[in-house]
């Protein structure tokens, strides 16, 4: 009708999915960028937890025939993927009440494109704080001893855990009625979650119920998937927890599983045409 | 096929008790610029919505270019153009960035979508402030780009939702220029507005909408017209109270004194004009001006809501029941 077309180059729809995610991959990176002060956050919070338990705490802590230092960073490893899920769930939230996602569902791109680009972008900014991250460790005495192939494949697990999570914060982010309202429901998972583990302290003192909830708890198999494989176990797993004897194939299952259910939700949620 | 750029038959839309749409037809040509024109919450930015595969209606059915929008939306997406009423440029980029995306999210491909982007802030004269972050764009200039954006890949049916709310004088009549200039290529648009004098200026037709209902449609001058009757208004020289009261007592019964001057309605227009005249050299009082004033939109628009809301049918072109 319009004599000015402009023409569109012929693709499928599989094709213009990876172009989609590799758009808006490409335009939250820029948007990363220029928030510095959010990096920079990002960055000095591993820091600071790092000399908050390791010190603070860590000094009226001991592990028998270990390291706490050592058997601390696992820990916090994993707990930072929970507190990544929890940033995410309030910049998507905040994202939902600007008009620009409005303008992106009437632009004939996959709706899975955005969150697609958003939980990736996720990953690749959060690479920063997790190099600062390993250095305070090695600063503070914890050292790889399985060597650099296994540390290597800890982090690519803990990782894994990461984008699996980053969904759960997508999906809150997207249910939330606001960025504050997503910033508390967020928190009592990433809470409960990330305190009541094994990422602090042994889970064989706690009273029973607590350590029922502790041992299964899949942050529980993460943090033990990364000792393992960092070679800072200390002890045997508690008897006839299955996800605690196998946290490796554990926490790969629990990452499948979890993007698996989380994805397709997240997606039709977007798409919900009424708000 | 039709030639209808926008064809929309009873679209209804409720939220839980709210019907914010009880029943909207509304059909625009190709090539035409029709306005919604309504109140806030009388359903404006609902249409829009559906129309642009937002928001699913709940009842009714429409043709976008010529494609359905409940079943072929990834094709009427790929020839529309959006531009809400809530600023959608992102703050964090530049206005290029931000022209370029959209173009690249439009499968121009990063090229053409540069390429589109530096003609596109050429063209709304944003060049200047290309490589700024919106964030320190004005109001007018955010509102441009969010035009400039819905052009990237020049659609056939341009969505403007209250364009120019929210601008001062200036930025908003180079807007409605932005607005002309695109009409003037060909592009059909549907824009809802609040402002009587911007339907008037911008839209071939005008569909007053009003709780969720059509309650008026035409040209401005069908609309202007179906209010009625013009009127005849004599000013004197000055306001003596004798000569204003001779003056409304020859005009006959319906006639009505303001300040200096007697209006009374005048069914035929000039005929009656010239009988006023004639009418008048008899009287001898001293005559200022003597003319006819046409009913404003704003008539029109309290006349046919207000119809609406009390259930009387009005004089208007179209009452849905």
């Amino acid at each position: 009708m319009s004599a000015l077309t402009v023409a569109v180059p012929a693709q499928n729809s599989v094709q213009r999915g990876v172009i989609d995610a590799y758009n808006a991959t490409r335009r939250y990176l820029i948007r990363g960028k220029r928030q510095p002060d959010i990096i920079f956050g990002s960055v000095l919070f591993p820091v600071v937890f790092v000399v908050l338990f390791g010190y603070v705490f860590g000094s009226s802590i001991t592990v028998p025939g270990g390291n706490y230092h050592s058997y601390l960073m696992s820990g916090l490893f994993a707990q930072s993927t929970l507190f990544a899920s929890a940033n995410v769930a309030v910049a998507v939230a905040t994202d939902m009440n600007e008009g620009v996602i409005d303008r992106f569902k009437t632009l004939p791109i996959a709706r899975s494109s955005i969150l697609i680009g958003r939980a990736i972008s996720t990953m690749i900014l959060g690479l920063p704080a997790l190099a600062v991250m390993i250095v305070c460790a090695l600063l503070v005495g914890w050292r790889p001893e399985n060597g650099i192939f296994d540390a290597f494949l800890g982090f690519l697990l803990i990782e894994l855990f990461a984008f699996a999570l980053c969904w759960l914060g997508i999906l809150v982010g997207l249910v939330a009625k606001s960025s504050q309202s997503a910033d508390v429901l967020i928190n009592i998972p990433v809470f409960l979650l990330g305190f009541i583990s094994n990422v602090f302290v042994d889970t064989s003192k706690m009273p029973v119920w607590l350590r029922i909830f502790a041992n299964w708890n899949p942050v529980s198999s993460v943090v033990a998937a990364g000792r393992s494989l960092f070679g800072n176990t200390i002890g045997p797993p508690p008897a006839g927890v299955w996800s605690l004897e196998h946290p490796e194939i554990t926490t790969i299952g629990l990452a499948v599983v979890i993007i698996a259910i989380f994805v397709p939700l997240c997606v039709r949620r977007y798409s919900r045409t009424s708000r | 096929m039709t030639s209808f750029a926008i064809s929309a038959q009873h679209l209804a839309r409720s939220f839980g008790e709210t019907h914010a749409l009880v029943d909207v037809s509304l059909d625009v040509p190709a090539g035409s610029v029709c306005a919604l024109l309504g109140r806030n919450g009388a359903g404006k930015t609902t249409t829009v919505r559906i129309l642009t595969t937002l928001l699913d209606a709940d009842g009714g059915h429409a043709q976008v270019a010529g494609f359905d929008i409940a079943t072929q939306a990834d094709k009427v997406r790929g020839r529309i153009g959006v531009t809400g009423q809530t600023a959608t440029m992102d703050e964090l980029l530049t206005g290029h960035e931000n022209l370029e995306i959209i173009g690249r999210f439009t499968h121009l491909g990063a090229a053409v979508s540069r390429r589109r982007a530096g003609e596109l802030l050429q063209q709304f004269d944003l060049v200047y402030a290309g490589n700024q972050l919106v964030k320190k764009y004005s109001g007018g200039m955010r509102r441009r780009l969010d035009l400039a954006a819905s052009l990237i890949a020049n659609p056939e049916v341009l969505f403007l939702d209250e364009p120019t709310t929210g601008l001062d004088p200036v930025a908003r009549s180079e807007m409605w220029e932005a607005i002309r200039n695109l009409v003037a290529r060909g592009t059909t648009v549907l824009l809802t507005t609040q402002y009587l004098d911007e339907a008037d200026q911008l839209a071939d037709t005008i569909v007053v909408v009003d709780r969720g209902l059509v309650v008026a449609q035409g040209t401005p001058e069908q609309l202007k017209a179906s209010i009625g009757r013009p009127s005849v208004v004599v000013t004197l020289v000055d306001a003596d109270p004798a000569a204003l009261e001779k003056v409304r007592a020859a005009l006959g019964g319906e006639a009505e004194i303001r300040g200096r001057s007697v209006s009374a309605p005048a069914p035929d227009g000039l005929v009656s004009l010239g009988d006023v005249v004639t009418l008048l050299e008899g009287l001898g009082v001293p005559i200022h001006e003597v003319g006819l004033e046409h009913p404003s939109l704003d008539e029109v628009f309290s006349t046919v809501t207000h119809r609406a809301g009390d259930h009387v049918p009005g004089l208007a072109a179209e009452v849905p029941a």
